[in-house]
């Protein structure tokens, strides 16, 4: 597969919120309608009331599966609106089609699934439609803070969030049991414990690193207090993954794990790997909320021995999480019917029926409020998970997620060629510091090439 | 068979108005015009429209901007471009042989004579042909897997340690072999057939001369067969250049060993879908194109000066 | 068919007279055994295949890869692949058809015209146009994708079939190997006393070459069908619906699907992906069985001349 070991779980979003100020601060520098009206023109908000009662056709792309039925929901609820649900590839192959279907100027859709991470690029080429001019502001209240901040971007409303990936540790009690082991709440404790699964079972490992998920190293540094990518203005940008306090933290701790052969660098969501997973080869994985869905279609024979914890700590005094993974729905520009569009995206992600649905049917961890604050969803015992109410865990590590990280406006590029650089000292054992300087001196090439100016270093 | 209905010109025109030089121009052009329609719409226009390209930069600050040849400087210096070209021409000048010999030796063995079952073999041998690269790279990334892929069921089996053969160092080899099922028995049959088009006389007389099966397979079938090979050469020779699907589909199973820029048109097809340089990922197309044309031109040359030669 | 069955006669001539002087010598047998190895290369990986389309998921990763699992569940697998997602498999197989019987057709048919024009006919320019077409197979199919959907867009026959079918028609492959093809199956003296018999040129075409070409034909047939049926990259790039979509595309979704595994009930399986590769292949394989002393004779003479 030529695109990013991806879904929306796979491929870890990011939340732009300080995006918003920091544009916010240099905007109006370049390119005249930069700054679009914040506060929506009443008849426009009304468009998007009206459009649900009148007759339309929308185009919508989207890679989750299941979310039929939900759309389903949709149309029978307002029958007037046809909605062709297409799955026009995953992550970036959807994007290039995306991209090259607005330039082409014919073909895109009216709605769009857009993860977080690629959202920034899409806002910043004014290939979305800032939804704050439809009234789309109205709905921040709606969703999680974590969710919003990623839409946010450049006192905009690009997308409305759909679903999110706070990070939390998807451990193997049996194991951890067996061994005699506390589930790490620390870092530290976590390279101990690591220690202790390997000394049991040479062929074991407290977990696997993906040598080709850009986006789960990017939570993990996320999750160390990182900040290594900076929007500084409409078109200037910092990387600093050489120097950042929080990749140098992240570094210390993987370099000991995969120096140690704690750590097993091994491709994610291939079938060596998902028969890892049920054998027990791996104890720990961690990942997004949304993992458990994959955890139990995949490996049902697991039954009754997982559970969740929060996130290791670098610092236990002063918590933090991350987000990996997550989409939001976008209008596209070029649609015919943006209103009908617009409310389209707001109703399928934040009507109680629709979130209810997103969640039970498609599989996916909710963004707004309306499911993580409502006890009925907290508190239901998983079986799966022998009776843990997971949810509470999940919900809580949404709370706790950092909100300063910020993705580039080409980081679907600098992913992709994080397989190329950090990649390969995770698969081969190489200084993971040097191969970070390589994978940022690629992408200030190609920033620059792009005609952005880069700050680096330092 | 019917025939587009253009094809009716030249051959209603009563054939003693026009000279028959002309006649029979007007003829071949209309025959080849269909044809050409198509090639200049499938092949021709996607070209010239990607030749144009290269000499653009589009920015996503900034805009678009004539480059003049920059886009080729770049690709002349370009490391990665030339490791991903250097790594197709190590394969190119391992795999082709292994399987070109393979294919030949089949061939002879089929055409022999001395071989039970011919056509079974003949035609299992060729039915990888069939299947389709997706399918076969799915399959063989199944069957490589290290523990519990086929490879591991049988290491373990017998005991002994199998090697990764999507690490690093196997996996050109691995990709190699994937290659080699598909085609091998495609460049059989086709040696195959230009085996069965040797005149029998010149085995009889050979026969009648004393000559042994490997003396007649040496001095008169290979001989006969060197058109044959030639053509499959070259067209392993483009395929190689054009090497995508099998590790396109591998690199899931294996990222950090097979980058964005593993083969040249991996390297293409990741500039222009993950980093949106369209014009950049046509100069590399042109340019590995050219290179193509270039090498099997010079293959072509080389074996046409051998032949003289001898 | 006066031609294709002198050719059969021909070859079985040769064939009966040769395996005369091979009965003296007899067979050999570390010759044969050597071949088994071959055989067992060629198809061990498509038994593999079958065996494990016969697997229901539990046994898929439990039980060992060359040999069937505890239930035989190919029936249960084929009925699964076919009804999953509402029959979307059957529509990628309808598709697929489609495309493989209009492109490769079409293919053919302007492959035999054009290779019967450049070898039979003398015009200006007929030398460089070879030169021009045959230059075409080297430019990387793959890269140019991108410039071919944006041209494609432009003329708005992205997502339509069309985008599949007019470069499926083209394949300089299929008008080389007939222009060689034709050169020596349509001797110059029986169009010369056709045309003195006042027959038009597309007449004698029709009558008189088409015949003579027809293993050609049929040989730069079975090759097109195979280049559009096992086709994957340019419909990835020029289809966003699944409606369109051929099998291997559609198989590359499912794998995706399965890959990625994070989502509700929806969700391909590798069962099915196995059995739908399995179900992918087993059309070509009839055809090139079937069309066998077609396509083999055709070659012949294709191959050796260039």
């Amino acid at each position: 597969m030529k695109n990013l070991p991806s879904r929306r779980g796979v491929i870890p979003a990011g939340i732009a919120a300080a995006l918003s100020l920091a544009l916010a601060a240099c905007g109006g520098g370049s390119g005249g309608g930069a700054a679009a009206p914040s506060a929506a023109a009443p008849s426009a908000t009304a468009a998007v009331q009206d459009a649900l009662s009148k007759p339309a056709e929308l185009t919508f792309w989207t890679w989750v599966t299941g979310i039929e039925k939900t759309v389903a929901r949709f149309t029978t609820k307002y029958p007037n609106i046809k909605v062709n649900v297409v799955n026009a590839g995953q992550s970036a192959d959807q994007y290039t089609k995306l991209q090259t279907a607005i330039k082409a100027g014919s073909g895109a859709p009216d709605v769009a699934q857009i993860e977080y991470f690629a959202l920034p690029q899409f806002a910043l080429a004014k290939q979305v439609v800032n939804l704050a001019d439809y009234g789309a502001a109205s709905l921040k209240d709606k969703f999680a803070d974590s969710a919003w901040g990623q839409v946010a971007i450049n006192g905009g409303v690009y997308g409305v969030p759909q679903d999110t990936g706070p990070m939390a540790m998807f451990y193997r009690k049996d194991i951890f049991d067996k061994l005699k082991i506390k589930p790490p709440a620390t870092w530290a404790e976590f390279v101990d414990a690591a220690k202790k699964i390997k000394a049991a079972d040479s062929g074991s490992f407290i977990t696997s690193i993906d040598p080709g998920d850009a986006g789960g190293v990017d939570s993990l540094i996320w999750q160390a207090g990182g900040a290594p990518f900076k929007t500084t203005g409409e078109s200037s940008v910092s990387v600093k993954l050489d120097s950042d306090p929080g990749v140098k933290q992240w570094v210390g701790t993987m370099s000991t794990l995969l120096g140690e052969k704690l750590v097993d660098p091994q491709p994610g969501w291939t079938d060596e790997w998902w028969k890892g997973m049920g054998s027990g080869k791996y104890a720990v994985w961690l990942t997004g909320a949304w993992a458990p869905n994959g955890i139990i279609n995949s490996i049902p024979k697991t039954s009754g021995k997982w559970a969740v914890a929060p996130m290791p700590q670098y610092d236990a005094a002063k918590p933090m999480n991350a987000e990996n993974g997550g989409s939001s729905v976008a209008v596209i520009p070029q649609s015919k019917n943006i209103p009908a569009a617009v409310a389209f995206a707001q109703w399928l992600n934040s009507d109680p029926e629709a979130v209810k649905s997103l969640n039970t049917e498609a599989g996916l961890f909710p963004a707004t409020k309306v499911l993580l604050d409502d006890p009925a969803f907290r508190d239901a015992p998983q079986a799966f998970f022998g009776g843990q109410k997971i949810n509470q865990v999940l919900a809580d590590a949404s709370a706790a997620v950092r909100p300063d990280w910020q993705y580039l406006p080409f980081q679907v590029y600098a992913n992709s060629i994080f397989k190329d650089t950090v990649g390969q000292a995770i698969d081969g054992g190489g200084d993971l510091s040097a191969a970070l300087k390589t994978w940022q001196d690629r992408i200030s090439a190609f920033g620059t090439e792009q005609g952005f100016t880069l700050t680096s270093g330092g | 068979m019917t025939a587009p209905a253009g094809l009716a010109g030249p051959v209603t025109a009563p054939p003693g108005l026009a000279r028959p030089v002309l006649r029979l121009r007007v003829a071949g052009y209309a025959f080849f015009l269909p044809f050409f329609v198509v090639f200049l719409v499938a092949v021709v226009a996607p070209l010239a429209y990607a030749i144009y390209l290269s000499f653009f930069q589009e920015r996503m600050i900034g805009g678009t901007v004539f480059a003049g040849l920059a886009n080729y400087t770049r690709a002349i210096g370009d490391a990665l471009f030339g490791a991903g070209l250097l790594r197709v021409a190590l394969f190119l000048v391992v795999q082709v042989p292994v399987m070109l010999l393979i294919a030949l030796g089949c061939a002879l063995a089929i055409d022999s004579g001395r071989l039970r079952w011919p056509s079974l073999f003949r035609i299992t041998i060729f039915m990888p042909y069939a299947v389709p690269a997706v399918v076969s790279a799915l399959m063989w990334g199944y069957m490589y897997g290290d523990q519990f892929g086929l490879v591991g069921q049988i290491g373990k089996a017998v005991g002994v340690a199998v090697p990764d053969l999507l690490s690093r160092s196997w996996m050109l080899s691995s990709i190699g072999n994937m290659v080699t099922w598909e085609f091998v028995g495609y460049n059989m049959i086709i040696l195959y057939a230009a085996l069965r088009s040797v005149p029998t006389e010149l085995y009889e007389a050979a026969e009648m001369d004393g000559a042994g099966a490997i003396r007649i397979a040496w001095s008169i079938k290979l001989p006969a067969l060197r058109p044959a090979l030639l053509v499959a050469t070259i067209f392993s020779i483009i395929g190689s250049f054009q090497l995508f699907n099998e590790p396109n589909i591998l690199q899931k199973l294996a990222p950090a060993v097979i980058g964005t820029s593993y083969t040249p048109n991996m390297y293409a097809y990741n500039l222009a879908f993950n980093g949106q340089q369209i014009n950049y990922s046509a100069t590399v197309a042109v340019v590995l194109g050219v290179v193509t044309i270039v090498v099997a031109y010079a293959v072509q040359i080389i074996t046409a000066r051998r032949e003289q030669t001898l | 068919m006066t031609a294709v069955a002198e050719a059969n006669r021909t070859t079985s001539g040769q064939a009966a007279h040769r395996s005369t002087t091979a009965r003296r010598r007899g067979k050999s047998p570390t010759l044969t055994v050597i071949m088994l190895v071959m055989f067992a290369y060629a198809v061990l990986p498509l038994f593999w295949l079958l065996a494990n389309a016969s697997k229901n998921g539990g046994d898929l990763f439990s039980t060992f890869g060359l040999w069937f699992g505890g239930d035989f569940h190919l029936f249960a697998n084929i009925g699964e692949t076919l009804s999953y997602n509402h029959g979307i498999f059957v529509r990628w197989f309808g598709n697929t058809v489609l495309y493989s019987v209009v492109g490769a057709g079409g293919a053919a048919l302007l492959a035999t015209l054009g290779g019967y024009a450049l070898a039979k006919y003398e015009f200006p320019g007929r030398k460089l146009l070879f030169a021009v077409v045959l230059g075409g197979i080297s430019i990387p199919g793959t890269a140019l994708a991108v410039p071919t959907y944006l041209l494609f867009s432009r003329v708005g026959i992205v997502d339509t079939p069309w985008a599949v079918l007019i470069p499926a028609l083209c394949s300089p492959f299929g008008l080389y190997l007939m222009r060689v093809y034709a050169a020596d199956a349509v001797p110059d003296s029986i169009l010369e006393s056709a045309r003195i018999d006042g027959a038009g040129e597309f007449r004698i075409f029709r009558t008189i070459a088409l015949r003579l070409l027809a293993p050609g034909f049929v040989t730069v047939l079975l090759f097109a069908l195979v280049a559009t049926w096992n086709n994957y990259f340019l419909p990835l790039i020029v289809l966003n619906s699944p409606d369109w979509f051929p099998l291997t595309v559609g198989l590359n979704q499912w794998n995706a699907q399965a890959n990625s595994g994070t989502s509700g009930a929806g969700d391909a399986t590798y069962t099915l992906i196995l059995t739908g590769s399995l179900l992918s292949i087993v059309p070509l394989i009839i055809a090139f069985l079937g069309l066998q002393r077609f396509w083999q004779s055709g070659l012949a003479t294709g191959s050796v001349k260039q």
